[in-house]
């Protein structure tokens, strides 16, 4: 304890953590006047289990980084390999993408605006916003054949086509949710002790949102236009019309509202994509081997900008693929923002980045003698596994 | 021997323990239909049975004293947490225009109890040796120095045009003269409903007890036995609430016709349940500061006005 700050430590372990990371309060009364972030409690090695395996197998490891924005991680590594590869999807997949694409931003931003309703207790909202976020998983499910993991990409298009059926179903159910998004905008706004839990809480200015590199939503509700979609185009999203939506209040309420709008946006770019859905093949085929090259590869994931880097050395193996997850570019933002707040505030701040802890979390071994960072190959890492063990 | 009978059985602890549980389930299975869930479905027909097997399951469960915690008091505070509410109960009217054990100033021995209970929650949570219980346990103290005044200004309302200080004779002379205090003195019947959602620790004001900011406050440290008495002395509050609602302000149990006392003052006292279990899933929590400053901005005055108003009608 240094003079008359208490420590208050959140994680591992916390109600407010979907996902176990640890945050140092130190507080004075009720106020927060610093944080410490300690990150990598669930750090599970994909990227390098990714080495060890072919690009088509990497493509069922990349689509479990994220239970939540799985599409968005497929869609960055396929994108990086067809790079490499110099291939070209056809049209017809790429606007199929897109669909999967928005669906799932749709379910990420309704599942986060329960949580958030959830962090400020407010459970009612919490409970009505899971119960619609259920038309949006049923469509996934139409589109896909599955809730979570849609398992939509392969390297060079995608593996499911639509029909009318379904096209018909996706739009049927996009009314529905449009009608209820906006329902309970109107409510958000409009409602005494949301505005009290979320307006001026959280600020995190326009400056220092670019100084901190904020990305995603977090950045768009600090009044920055900055979207992957927009400013660096992928998929079939240069031939569709949208706007970046974008807020001035830099506080909870910006964040809560740039995701609900995004969320009428994404319905809109849905509907746009299947009434422009050109006709023909949904895959290329493609050989397993890939020349040695690199590649780089943004794509705009609900939380924001997600990267992808991938180097490949002639063989059917990846040499290196590196994975930069939205939450981690947020976390500088979040310290950014908790300090001045109460305790009262520090889990609907947390949500405010829609943090997703397991996707980022990396393990860098550095030497501290001779202040280097040293690169473990897999046998390096087993041996080390399991003397670690033996001492135990 | 009647009297012993009344007090164990009917109207005393195996009633209120009863009709704590079933309060309980109403509550859960109310606020479960609103926020369109199921609630609890499993044990009884329609889930009626859960509060019971919640708390004979707890009382099977580790009972675990933290090497921190100040032990007298980490022991004391559930019990005071249970038998408070409990003694509170039989001053309250609830079988028959007179209660259990009724003398003049008794409404003053209530209050007396609704603060000690709040010191109780203080004390346990902050001699639990956690940091959480510890903050729940000085939110739940300042936010008694919000709802006190106006709890207590509303809470002596009604017996001023009673012209008594007994529970008994406050509600035998609403319901003789048809004046329930929800009619005479609205804005003291709004009061009170905010004061016991505070006291309650219900939504908007569970502050204490903030699940996703404190875990679960200053009973966060609670296992076994004493989290089992803890939580059947929330919900013997809760009926102590809607008890004190119906009371004070609906005239309390009351012949009408041939419907015996009990059956109405139990529609009375259910209704009022309804009514804080509504309440409590309208709103998103506020922070404690918020609470502070909005019980003193508009709540004790409002209380103030209604006192004024009466003073100037009676």
């Amino acid at each position: 304890m240094s003079g008359s700050t208490i420590k208050v430590i959140i994680g591992p372990q916390h109600p407010a953590l979907k996902e176990p990371e640890r945050f140092i309060l130190e507080t004075e009364g009720e106020y927060v006047v610093d944080v410490k972030v300690r990150i990598g409690y669930i750090h599970r090695g994909i990227e390098k289990a990714m080495e060890n395996r072919t690009y088509l197998q990497g493509l069922y490891l990349s689509e479990r980084v994220c239970g939540i924005c799985s599409d968005a991680h497929t869609t960055c590594y396929v994108q990086g390999v067809e790079e490499l590869l110099g291939v070209e999807p056809p049209p017809r997949s790429r606007f199929i993408r897109v669909v999967v694409a928005e669906l799932e931003r749709i379910h990420s931003h309704l599942l986060w605006l329960g949580i958030a309703a959830h962090e400020i207790g407010f459970d009612t909202l919490f409970m009505y916003v899971w119960r619609d976020r259920e038309v949006v998983m049923d469509l996934l499910e139409i589109v896909s054949g599955n809730r979570v993991h849609y398992a939509t990409n392969t390297i060079g298009g995608v593996r499911r086509d639509l029909n009318d059926e379904k096209i018909h179903k996706i739009l049927k159910g996009l009314k529905t949710l449009e009608d209820r998004v906006k329902e309970y905008l109107r409510m958000i706004q409009k409602e005494q002790t949301v505005l009290k839990r979320t307006v001026n809480v959280g600020i995190l200015s326009k400056s220092d949102a670019i100084k901190y590199g904020a990305v995603g939503p977090t950045i768009r509700a600090s009044g920055v236009k900055r979207d992957v979609r927009a400013d660096d185009p992928y998929a079939a999203y240069d031939e569709i019309p949208f706007n970046v939506v974008v807020e001035d209040g830099c506080d909870c309420l910006a964040r809560i509202m740039v995701r609900g709008r995004e969320v009428l946006e994404s319905i809109h770019i849905i509907r746009e994509a299947l009434k422009k859905m050109p006709g023909g093949e949904i895959r290329v085929r493609v050989k397993p081997r890939i020349p040695p090259a690199e590649a780089l590869s943004r794509v705009e994931a609900p939380r924001g900008e997600l990267l992808y880097y991938i180097r490949s050395n002639g063989t059917d193996k990846p040499e290196r693929c590196k994975i930069r997850t939205p939450t981690l570019a947020n976390i500088p933002s979040l310290c950014k923002m908790l300090v001045g707040g109460y305790i009262a505030d520090v889990p609907i701040v947390l949500a405010g980045i829609d943090p997703c802890f397991a996707c980022m979390d990396r393990v860098l071994v550095i030497d501290r003698e001779k202040k280097e960072a040293k690169v473990w190959t897999l046998d390096m890492l087993r041996r080390y596994g399991r003397e670690w063990y033996r001492k135990r | 021997m009647s009297f012993i009978l009344q007090l164990l059985i009917f109207p005393g602890f195996l009633f209120i323990i009863c009709l704590a549980f079933f309060s309980e389930w109403v509550l859960r299975k109310f606020v479960a239909r609103i926020q369109s869930r199921m609630g609890p479905t499993y044990t009884g027909s329609g889930g009626i049975l859960q509060p019971f097997a919640d708390f004979i399951k707890l009382l099977g469960k580790e009972d675990i004293v933290p090497a921190f915690a100040e032990r007298t008091y980490f022991t004391l505070t559930p019990l005071l947490c249970l038998t408070l509410p409990l003694t509170a109960l039989f001053i309250l009217p609830m079988a028959g225009n007179r209660a259990l054990i009724s003398f003049e100033g008794d409404l003053i021995f209530l209050a007396f109890i609704f603060t000690t209970l709040t010191i109780m929650v203080f004390l346990g949570g902050f001699l639990s040796g956690s940091v959480f219980s510890m903050v729940g346990g000085v939110r739940a103290a300042t936010q008694l120095l919000g709802y006190e005044i106006p709890f207590l200004l509303a809470l002596f309302g009604p017996a001023i045009p009673a012209s008594s200080l007994s529970i008994s004779k406050i509600s035998t002379w609403q319901a003789q003269n048809n004046a329930w205090g929800l009619w005479t003195q609205p804005i003291g019947f709004g009061v009170l409903v905010i004061c016991l959602l505070a006291e309650l620790e219900l939504l908007p004001f569970d502050i204490p007890e903030a699940e996703t900011e404190i875990v679960a406050g200053w009973n966060v440290e609670f296992t076994g036995r004493r989290l089992a008495l803890v939580r059947l002395g929330r919900d013997v509050e809760l009926v102590l609430a809607s008890t004190i609602l119906a009371d004070i302000y609906l005239g309390g149990p009351q012949q009408v016709w041939i419907i015996p006392p009990i059956i109405i003052f139990l529609a009375k006292m259910f209704a009022c349940l309804l009514l804080l279990g509504y309440l409590k899933t309208l709103f998103a929590r506020f922070r404690i500061d918020q609470v502070l400053s909005g019980m003193w901005k508009y709540v004790i005055p409002a209380a103030m006005i209604q006192f004024i108003i009466l003073k100037l009608i009676w």
